[in-house]
């Protein structure tokens, strides 16, 4: 099973029953968000949380009671995205990550990003802008800043969870918040705020 | 400051960069002898100081603004339901 790699459990139905409604269904939010940030639509959103939950219960007994659970099902909902969803609707986003490494260090790029928007510029941003400026970028990168900023995933679970090293995702974080403040910045700037 | 040790400095040796520290601190991973150096090099490290600012805000308008709404409960109840059967 390409989910985890722990040794089968032996679960009762009635222990299945619990794991499923104790463990696995409080996430069912952050999954629908995971969901419909990923795919940008929120009919595709519930069809892949829906079969992703069919997934976890059909493969429970690869689940180790009492380990993480939000990061086994998002790693699920991750590769039933990939796996399924990318594949039906288009081709996988391809993303330069020889660049990613080249630009993780140019400090010089992180400067000018950082003097060009300021602080006070977002704060004047309702919601909207900060919401599309996520939904813009390349979903691969995308997925780091969910999860990192809006689920608070450690290093090590997003490693897991995408299949890529630690330092592939602090690489690819790096790089994603460059391109997010790239794009507020634009925002900022049809806002009126100037540059410093 | 320049007599502290720095704890950033990986076990091969290599130096970080400002841009490397600053991740791990805002992504609350930093050790807390990390947390405690990085302070300390904010207070002379105006880019550092106002990377740090910016970065926080945005993290903060993320977690605020992008994780808003509860999932359908028609979807809820469809999942629930199904898997009750199953069970």
């Amino acid at each position: 099973m390409e989910i985890e790699d722990a040794p089968n459990q032996h679960y009762s139905d009635l222990e299945k029953g619990e794991i499923f409604n104790n463990e696995f269904l409080p996430h069912i939010h952050s999954m629908y968000n995971f969901g419909y940030r990923l795919t940008l639509d929120r009919d595709d959103a519930k069809d892949l949380v829906q079969d992703t939950y069919f997934k976890a219960f059909r493969f429970i007994e690869s689940f180790q009671r009492g380990t993480n659970a939000k990061a086994w099902l998002f790693r699920i909902l991750k590769n039933s995205f990939i796996n399924d969803y990318r594949k039906k609707v288009k081709e996988p986003n391809k993303v330069d990550y020889q660049e990613v490494e080249t630009y993780y260090n140019s400090e010089d790029v992180d400067r000018q990003i950082t003097q060009d928007l300021r602080v006070d510029a977002l704060k004047d941003m309702i919601g909207d802008e900060i919401s599309n400026a996520l939904n813009a970028l390349d979903v691969d990168f995308r997925t780091v800043i969910i999860l990192c900023d809006l689920e608070g995933f450690k290093y090590e679970e997003m490693a897991k969870i995408l299949d890529i090293p630690i330092g592939t995702v602090r690489s690819r974080l790096h790089r994603a918040r460059q391109l997010l403040k790239e794009k507020l910045s634009e925002y900022a700037k049809s806002m009126g705020y100037k540059n410093t | 400051m320049s007599n502290l040790p720095n704890p950033f400095i990986s076990p091969s040796g290599k130096k970080p960069n400002c841009m490397e520290m600053l991740q791990l601190i805002l992504d609350g991973q930093a050790t807390a002898d990390q947390s405690e150096y990085f302070k300390t090099h904010m207070d002379h490290c105006m880019p550092c100081f106002k990377s740090y600012q910016l970065d926080m805000s945005i993290k903060e308008l993320l977690r605020t603004k992008c994780c808003g709404g509860d999932a359908p409960s028609e979807l809820v109840n469809k999942i629930k339901s199904q898997i009750a059967q199953n069970i």
